[in-house]
């Protein structure tokens, strides 16, 4: 007999930005985000309530999915930043520190929630359409045919993620690792449209960080004694088989089988997969891969017949793989290999680093695939750093498109803020001119705090007059970053020695004068992206009216 | 899900609420790594303090020796703790010494990063100074090295003094016993009851002759390496010179741990223990008797690859879920498929005339009977490593199966033979076989033996410790004054520096008024880094057992004044822990030194600074995940 329980009736919340237990999370979120941004930003260690592995981060693309809050709201504004920084890589602090004190500064003003929502939208084109424009204060150009802007690029990134624990000198080396290792993902010469390839990364630990490396081709994870087929001929054919080759009967899926007692269903896979074998062996393939497992007899086959075997590859090998060599991955062992399906391997070799042992697999021409060996002295810094590198492949792939980048260092921020305030109010319907005023207030308010966050050891942040760039003052005036001189503003394009006179925009434009490219660069795609989807989050947030949740 | 967040810094709301710069100079963080670090300060340096570790919910406890299984055996749950025993993990698994020196210094760095933080020095300075200091550290560490070759030679001339051995033999072990004392533990008597050396005729020592010098002077480098573990010592430089009559390379001897094995056993007296060629098991009785009969013959061997059972499939092997046996009529059920598969077994290896088998895995109990009725020997759990090394030497290939076994699978010239006889019975080892292939593959076996049970894993840590020590001086080609010397020039360089940052910056603030503190708080900073270090030398001399806590610290900077009236001559470190430890025959003959490995300590030290950073950037706790209510201090998210 079931027992009935009654149904208990949804839970309904009228106007969630004025719940105080709503309005507490969000500014928790704002701080504790706030706190992990930049160079200087605090680390968090992340790890669930049964004592499992602690991760330590600062970098969104991990934070971000570990905060899942209990509060459907607050959901709402971590899921939309989360898909921008998957969809970006970086720039995801910025947007979520922007967005939340956007809803915070539109609730502190008391104006009409319509009203913020149009002036947001109107000042949001009015920034990304002057981001876009060619004269643009806080844009600078980026030159691809030389390795400096990118590798400063890709330094921004690398430095702005202290849980890697870098020197300078380890971070330098690691940005320019990154700027190789995209160099070498672009194809040479390959007429009609263009794809990038690919760059898988291998971590090491235990050895020290100048040890990493880049190396065109893949390494694949090995046995110790592996088997290398000789050099007689290059290039080697290749086969590679994604079905699994364990000699079971997996492929069947669940449900029951009957089968006559006296027929042996291993021996008869097994010899189908010698079979299999021994076509492949026939036609002359060299190297034989496998995603999965294969079966110790067929190894012993294909070793005995002069056949370097790889078994257990993965499946995010396997793509890269395909490219690299162009074999077609055999997907049954029911049927005879096509000959097409066969790919071309260039050189072999085994690789030692560290306590790994690897099979360098190099392409037969031209090839847009490499590896990244990343080394570090322990798994949590190693973990982080190759979070980190990624971030960096992905910025300088959005460089190739938009060769651009945006002052870093909080100085886009303020040269927004200037500019938004200095443009003549367009007034919209539904929102009054001082409303406009208001809101654009709260507006570069909210841009400027984001500049602020970057600073953590309880320094004055200040906004220079003539150039709005952004300044710090470090409270036990000792401070010297990294990197940026002592007197430096945050890009690092200008230094202390210049007087601050106009307090008109356009502010003083620096980009006449060659000589100073900025230090600390972000990109510019991903920060366009990240400003809209803060603006666009923020205005459903203060939208929102009512929030309904089944209890049951 | 919902997400909790503790605040590291002491009042979280507070915190969260902007007063950052008030509080953070509480960091919890920085004071739980100070706090792990005080656990293992009696256990740093050569002489060592023995630690009893209970585990109050299974009642179970352990004496544990080195500075690495006290913080292993703490299991230390918080979040801090993880992070702690992951470096030190990540330390041992690659250099099997050094654990404590990274934990102390890490500890008493923590406890600097907090004494900066109190001042009010930002942790961004903190950090960028701290690692200048670190820089400092590791470029006196590069000078300082004294060439490995030329510490062999020193060792040649003066062969070796009785003084030496003096000064060493002060070591910790024999006085102190470590046991393992489970609260069940009734095998340790009967053991030791069953245990009386019997010496049968089959007893068959294999003492090797080592006294020709292969390699000169390693032994006596391997001698100012050992730390206060002369035995171990002396089982590595006997592995070494085992190892490296094979490969005859004298210009640049290597030493390959990777071919190096152990093999414990309780219940011989500790001078038993015996470095071997090839690698060694234990057998049962049954099987003694076979081993008997084809010892010290060269024989025919196989290598399998996992278990000898009939249902043993591969790694990998995904059995189906539902198959069915079917049929008309019932089939007469002569024989299980066991015996079929025992038959055809027993079948191979009879025809391949195999006497030898050795397999990574278990066998069933049936198999090994029927083998040791055909007089095969088939020995379980082989370490795989071995496996593939001795199959290598006899021009075998391991196989997964038995049925896969061919001809060319199959090694010749492999010889067993009985090293000792231990005369128990039952499924308990009978005998250590030592299985060797004569050839030139270099394996070798360090016998490890005790009669404590407990002190098995103290010993066989402390001989991987001495390996590996050896192994990174070979490495290296060079290695640093030991005794606290190379601190003690690190600590005068750090001071230097630190007096020189706020002596500039006092001249500037005269001149110019507008003078930073960023010289002050550099000094400073540099100054207390100099002051783990100190803190370091400290508690290896008062460990060391013949100074207190504060005769010890007068002891260093009284030294540390010398240095800076001498400005330092090359040659003229003193050891201190040595001089604490000697009498009358420490004379400062140069062989008396004590010599430690430079990768070792940089990253020892490293590592340290590493861990220190990542706490001292810490400044929250995200708990993932419904939780548990209660407490004051979490934020819900």
């Amino acid at each position: 007999m079931s027992r009935l329980v009654k149904k208990s009736p949804s839970v309904c919340t009228d106007l969630p930005l004025d719940n105080a237990d709503i309005c507490n999370k969000l500014r928790l979120m704002r701080e504790l985000l706030g706190s992990c941004y930049g160079p200087t930003g605090r680390l968090k260690q992340i790890h669930n309530n049964i004592g499992g592995r602690v991760v330590t981060t600062s970098s969104s693309s991990v934070l971000l999915p570990a905060i899942a809050s209990s509060e459907p709201f607050v959901n709402l504004i971590r899921t939309s930043i989360l898909h921008h920084v998957r969809r970006f890589g970086d720039c995801g602090l910025f947007a979520a520190i922007f967005c939340l004190s956007l809803v915070e500064q539109a609730k502190q003003s008391g104006l009409r929630a319509k009203a913020v929502i149009r002036s947001n939208e109107h000042l949001a084109s009015l920034c990304t359409d002057y981001l876009k424009q060619g004269g643009c204060g806080c844009k600078v150009k980026l030159d691809l045919c030389s390795g400096r802007d990118l590798v400063a690029l890709a330094r921004s990134v690398v430095s702005s993620k202290p849980a890697c624990v870098l020197t300078e000198p380890e971070c330098v080396h690691i940005s320019r690792l990154a700027v190789r290792a995209f160099l070498l993902t672009v194809p040479c010469d390959t007429p009609g449209s263009v794809s990038l390839g690919q760059t898988v990364r291998v971590s090491v630990e235990g050895l020290p960080v100048t040890h990493s490396a880049v190396v065109p081709g893949l390494l694949v994870d090995t046995a110790e004694d592996v088997y290398l087929s000789q050099p007689c001929s290059l290039p080697h054919p290749l086969v590679l088989f994604s079905a699994s080759l364990a000699g079971d009967l997996s492929e069947l899926g669940d449900g029951l089988i009957e089968v006559h007692p006296r027929v042996d269903s291993d021996s008869q896979v097994l010899s189908q997969l010698l079979e299999l074998g021994n076509q492949v062996v026939r036609d002359g393939v060299k190297v034989f891969v496998c995603q999965k497992v294969i079966h110790p007899v067929l190894q012993l086959y294909l070793t005995s017949h002069g056949v370097t075997v790889v078994e257990r590859l993965g499946v995010t090998l396997m793509e890269p793989l395909i490219q690299l060599t162009g074999a077609q991955p055999v997907a049954t062992l029911h049927s005879a290999v096509q000959p097409t399906a066969y790919g071309q391997v260039g050189g072999l070799s085994v690789r030692r680093f560290g306590s790994k042992t690897m099979l360098h697999l190099q392409a037969c021409g031209e090839s847009a695939i490499c590896t990244i060996i990343l080394c570090h002295r322990n798994e949590t810094m190693l973990n982080e750093l190759k979070v980190t590198c990624q971030k960096a492949e992905h910025v300088l792939r959005l460089a190739l498109r938009e060769p651009s980048a945006l002052r870093g260092g909080g100085c886009t921020e303020t040269h927004l803020a200037a500019y938004s305030k200095s443009e003549v109010p367009a007034l919209g319907r539904g929102c009054s001119q001082t409303e406009y005023l208001r809101a654009a207030e709260a507006f570069c308010r909210s841009l400027e705090s984001v500049a602020r966050s970057l600073e953590h050891d309880g320094g004055t942040s200040t906004i220079d007059p003539t150039h709005a760039h952004r300044w710090t003052r470090p409270s036990d005036v000792a401070t010297e970053r990294r990197g940026v001189g002592a007197g430096c503003c945050g890009c690092g394009s200008l230094d202390g020695r210049e007087t601050w006179t106009s307090a008109e925009f356009p502010p003083a434009d620096l980009l006449r004068d060659a000589s100073v490219q900025p230090g600390v660069l972000d990109s510019f795609t991903a920060k366009l992206n990240a400003l809209q989807v803060a603006v666009e989050t923020a205005n459903l947030a203060l939208d929102v009216r009512y929030v309904i949740r089944d209890v049951n | 899900m919902s997400a909790k967040l503790t605040n590291f810094l002491l009042s979280a709301v507070q915190i969260m609420l902007g007063s950052a710069v008030l509080n953070s100079r509480q960091h919890i963080g920085l004071q739980r790594v100070s706090a792990l670090a005080e656990t293992v300060r009696s256990s740093v340096g050569p002489n060592k303090k023995y630690k009893f570790i209970q585990d109050d919910t299974s009642g179970e406890s352990v004496l544990v020796c080195s500075c690495f299984r006290i913080i292993e055996s703490l299991e230390p749950t918080c979040a801090v703790g993880q992070l702690v025993l992951e470096t030190v993990q990540a330390h041992h698994k690659v250099y099997r010494s050094g654990s404590g020196c990274l934990l102390l210094l890490a500890g008493a760095w923590s406890r600097a990063a907090l004494d900066c933080l109190h001042r009010g020095i930002s942790v961004t300075n903190i950090i960028s100074f701290m690692s200048e200091g670190m820089d400092i550290c590791l470029d006196v560490c590069k000078e300082s090295t004294v060439l490995f070759e030329d510490l062999a030679v020193t060792g040649r001339r003066t062969a070796a003094p009785r003084g030496v051995e003096k000064t060493f033999t002060e070591a910790p072990q024999g006085s102190r016993h470590m046991q393992r004392a489970t609260k069940s533990d009734d095998m340790t008597p009967n053991m030791s009851v069953r245990r009386k050396t019997k010496l049968s005729r089959h007893f068959c020592e294999t003492t090797l002759h080592l006294d020709e010098p292969d390699v000169p002077g390693v032994s006596h480098a391997a001698e100012m390496l050992s730390h206060g573990c002369e035995g171990s010592m002396k089982l590595v430089v006997e592995a070494f010179q085992l190892q490296s009559k094979k490969n005859q390379e004298l210009r640049n001897p290597m030493f390959d741990i990777s071919k190096v094995m152990t093999c414990v056993l309780p219940g011989l007296p500790e001078g038993r223990a015996c470095v071997l060629h090839g690698c060694v098991v234990l057998l049962s009785h049954e099987q003694v008797s076979v081993a008997h009969q084809i010892k010290e013959r060269r024989l025919k061997v196989a290598f399998i690859n996992g278990d000898l059972t009939h249902t043993y499939r591969h790694l990998g092997f995904k059995k189906p879920p539902g198959v069915q046996p079917v049929s008309e009529r019932s089939v007469p059920s002569g024989s299980s498929k066991e015996d079929e598969w025992l038959e055809k077994v027993v079948e191979v290896f009879l025809s391949l005339e195999v006497n030898l088998i050795l397999t990574t895995g278990l066998a069933c109990e049936s198999l090994i009977q029927t083998c040791c009725r055909h007089r095969i020997l088939l020995v379980e759990r082989v370490n795989s490593p071995a496996l593939r090394l001795i199959a290598n030497s006899s021009g075998a290939l391991p196989v997964t199966y038995p049925t896969q076994l061919s001809e060319h699978c199959v090694g010749t010239g492999v010889q067993i033979f009985i090293w000792t006889d231990l005369s128990s019975y039952g499924r308990k080892p009978a005998a250590a076989v030592n299985i060797s292939t004569g050839g030139g593959v270099g394996l070798v076996t360090a016998v490890i033996t005790s009669c404590v049970d407990g002190k098995l894993q103290a010993l066989e840590d402390q001989f991987w410790a001495c390996a590996h020590r050896l192994h990174h001086a070979l490495k290296d080609r060079v290695l640093l004054p030991g005794a606290g010397a190379t601190e003690m020039l690190c600590i005068h360089h750090l001071q230097k520096a630190a007096e020189r940052h706020s002596q500039a910056d006092a001249d500037r603030a005269q001149e110019t008024k507008t003078g930073t503190a960023a010289g002050l708080h550099r000094g400073h900073v540099l100054q207390l880094m100099a002051d783990g270090l100190i803190d370091y030398i400290t508690t290896v001399t008062v460990n060391a057992g013949r100074f207190s806590a504060v005769e010890a610290r007068t002891v260093v900077s009284r030294q540390l004044q010398n240095f800076h009236r001498d400005q330092i001559m090359a040659g003229k470190f003193s050891q201190l822990a040595l001089e604490a430890e000697g009498d009358a025959s420490a004379d400062k003959t140069p062989a008396a030194r004590i010599y430690d490995n430079l990768s070792v300590k940089q990253e020892a030290w490293r590592k340290a600074l590493d861990l220190v950073f990542l706490v001292l950037q810490t400044d929250a706790e995200v708990i993932t995940g419904t939780g548990r209510k209660g407490e004051d201090n979490l934020m819900l998210l």
